[in-house]
């Protein structure tokens, strides 16, 4: 068995900031972020949800497969892949919509074709979330693994960490980690059904909060063993656990939350006063937050490094979000910036403390991620930045 | 195939193994006809579980009796103590909720999509059923892939007891059948010119895997993916597949030899296994077509066939192909 450091080599990233990370992470520095505004692709059948929503000239799904192809070319581009070291890479994606997106613009343009007509039920005919892989092996000619993870907000962080197991263990090659979400109808009435929609402003850690707002994005994360061609980024302490107590919350208390990151904080070696910036999850629902910052203070205490979150500037992008808020703080901290928390205005007493409000230097160290899902899915880990 | 990538490299002993097929009748090659598919599960819920799952759909349903089915032989209380990891592995994951849901919400002049449908639909709900039964709080993973996702699982799992992050793993395939069949086979993307012909089918299949001497029915002695520009010379070049793979040990030596052909696996391919002689098991009959068929061939295999050497082989339509050895006591 091999032990082996793993290195991020590359990245890319679409999102509603811009179409590749560093416009994002530009934007995000410089507070030009937009709000959730009611999503206006042709195939989403109700304007009452806001979302992040990319923007396009064209139908919904060329606009899917264009952002798949362009957060893989940029990341291809900053690892400085050859097409011999992407054919031998694997792929593991993380993503819970896959290409249903196909079905959902199918079907509305052929009602809007036929306004005449009563519109039938939907069919569903896409296959399953694993045709995203399928998809980028034959396009690259992958010769590697190829393998889908479809568990809930959780999906690529899960596939990230994964990923960083294979590598050290010498079992992969190279990965290529993709997340993958298209702003779909199912998930906008789906959270909405659950009452974890926020009709407003998605307002993470705030005593205001009132749920999430979705986001669509696709990106791409690279990691390798060589760090020689890699960014100077270590992959460590990745670490998922499954919460058998609440299919839909971490925990209000804190202690699951607290023990995860501790965990990771264990097998990484490294000290909670090591910790830089928390990169957490904090998608605004209520539950959410309070698990997540009642585990953060616990674990931390009164040396709580900045917390951020990346909810209130790009949405919730569900499975993707792993890869996507990876991406995009690469980025900003290539642009020599750790971002501030967007969609904040006043301290909620339970949790205790205001994610950073100002843009902070990026310097040398330890970066937490940390992410809970639908599923009781938890997964966290640290970027070293050396 | 593939000699250096992708291959696991460890032996993985097999403590049980459940299979369930369209019939909803754990370990038991019933009859069952298409048409008439899906059948209720909630006996099948009734018998394995003790007790109804209300709010379940039927996939889930199907997880949990499966994973629990393959647990039986050795009770729940085996596992307390032993990190254990769960892989899921499902090509179409829990269509019948979604479609359900997805009906409501571009209803004519507007539906209600139910709450409980929603959660039900996401897809790592199962897992998180299984594993809440089983109180399994590390790895926990749903590999959802159209083609060849047990195989990527079993990869998976080996992979992790391999590192010794966990003992135990329980590793299954589940894929539901969902009207009208026209549909599901849309779904998975058959056709005359890409897979056999057979009736669509269901299952729920099960292995346990972890190191215990007494109660080891048999192994996995190696799971292979090769890509599609593997020749077909190759890849039926059953003397390397032996010595690559294989060695004739007391493990594998005077064992009879038998190929579970996936449904991928066309009639020439077939008739070169048997010019190597290698007896076909023809499993699909008994469980039909689904993403996730070679669970229950293999898991099938473990509990009918002793004394034999297995080779499951199967591709996908891209052309990637998986190859998984295993052998019985």
């Amino acid at each position: 068995m091999t032990n082996t450091d793993v290195y991020v080599r590359g990245w890319g990233a679409v999102t509603s900031l811009g179409w590749n990370s560093p416009e994002a992470a530009r934007n995000l520095i410089a507070g030009n972020v937009t709000p959730a505004a009611v999503g206006v692709s042709s195939h989403l059948t109700s304007r009452e949800f806001k979302a992040f929503e990319v923007s396009y000239l064209g139908n919904p799904l060329d606009k899917s497969m264009t952002m798949l192809e362009h957060s893989l070319q940029e990341a291809f581009l900053k690892a400085q892949l050859s097409e011999d070291e992407i054919a031998e890479s694997s792929v593991l994606v993380g993503t819970t919509g896959g290409l249903f997106i196909r079905n959902e613009y199918e079907f509305t343009r052929a009602v809007r074709e036929n306004p005449d007509k009563e519109s039938p039920a939907i069919s569903c005919r896409n296959r399953g979330p694993g045709e995203v892989a399928d998809l980028i092996v034959q396009k690259y000619g992958i010769r590697g693994m190829a393998l889908t993870f479809s568990m809930a907000c959780v999906s690529s962080s899960h596939a990230l960490v994964v990923a960083a197991d294979l590598l050290q263990r010498g079992k992969i090659r190279r990965a290529i980690v993709v997340g993958f979400e298209p702003l779909l109808n199912m998930t906008l009435h789906g959270f909405a059904s659950l009452l974890l929609f926020d009709y407003d402003q998605c307002r993470p850690f705030c005593l205001n909060r009132a749920g999430m707002q979705i986001g669509e994005a696709s990106a791409v994360v690279i990691l390798d063993n060589d760090k020689a061609s890699s960014f100077g980024y270590k992959f460590t302490g990745g670490y998922q656990y499954n919460d058998i107590k609440s299919m839909t919350s971490a925990g209000i208390d804190g202690v699951t939350v607290s023990e995860v990151v501790g965990q990771t904080l264990k097998s990484a070696q490294v000290n909670t006063g090591d910790v830089v910036a928390v990169k957490a999850h904090g998608t605004g629902t209520r539950d959410n937050d309070l698990s997540e910052g009642r585990g953060l203070v616990k674990l931390f205490g009164n040396k709580l490094p900045p917390v951020v979150s990346l909810k209130g500037a790009v949405g919730h992008t569900l499975g993707a979000a792993g890869a996507v808020e990876t991406a995009l703080w690469l980025s900003c901290c290539e642009e020599g910036f750790i971002p501030r928390s967007f969609g904040f205005s006043e301290i909620d007493p339970e949790i205790g403390f205001a994610p950073s409000q100002i843009n902070l230097p990026a310097r040398d160290g330890a970066y937490l991620f940390t992410y809970f899902g639908f599923g009781g899915t938890c997964t966290s880990y640290l970027m070293i930045k050396e | 195939m593939n000699k250096k990538k992708n291959k696991s490299q460890i032996t993985m002993p097999v403590i049980a193994a459940s299979y369930i097929g369209p019939s909803l009748m754990p370990n038991r090659d019933a009859l069952w006809e298409e048409h008439e598919l899906p059948l209720n599960a909630d006996a099948l819920v009734n018998e394995v579980m003790g007790q109804p799952m209300r709010r379940a759909g039927r996939f889930i349903k199907m997880v949990a009796c499966g994973g629990l089915s393959c647990l039986q032989s050795v009770s729940l209380n085996y596992l307390k103590g032993k990190k254990t990891g769960i892989f899921l592995a499902t090509g179409l994951g829990n269509v019948d909720e979604i479609m359900p849901f997805i009906t409501e919400v571009f209803k004519h002049g507007g539906g209600f999509p139910s709450p409980n449908q929603f959660a039900n639909s996401v897809s790592n709900a199962a897992a998180f059923v299984l594993a809440r039964i089983c109180e399994v709080t590390g790895t926990v993973l749903t590999i959802s892939q159209e083609e060849l996702s047990f195989e990527v699982a079993l990869w998976m799992a080996q992979s992790y007891l391999e590192s010794d992050q966990i003992e135990l793993a329980l590793v299954g395939g589940c894929d539901i059948f969902t009207p009208t069949v026209e549909e599901y086979r849309e779904r998975m993307n058959l056709s005359c010119a890409n897979s056999r012909r057979m009736p669509m089918g269901e299952g729920s299949s099960w292995l346990l895997l972890g190191k215990d001497e007494e109660k080891n029915i048999g192994d996995i002695l190696t799971v292979d993916f090769g890509d599609k520009t593997d020749t077909l010379e190759e890849k039926l070049n059953i003397k390397n597949i032996l010595s690559d793979f294989i060695p004739l040990n007391s493990v594998t030596s005077g064992k009879g030899r038998i190929v579970l052909p996936g449904f991928r696996m066309n009639k020439n391919v077939l008739e070169l296994w048997q010019q190597k002689g290698w007896e076909i098991e023809d499993y699909l009959p008994c469980c039909g077509i689904h993403s996730t068929a070679a669970a229950f061939g293999i898991a099938r295999t473990f509990r009918e066939k002793s004394n034999t050497l297995f080779v499951h082989y199967n591709c996908q339509v891209s052309g990637r192909q998986s190859l998984v050895l295993g052998s019985t006591k």
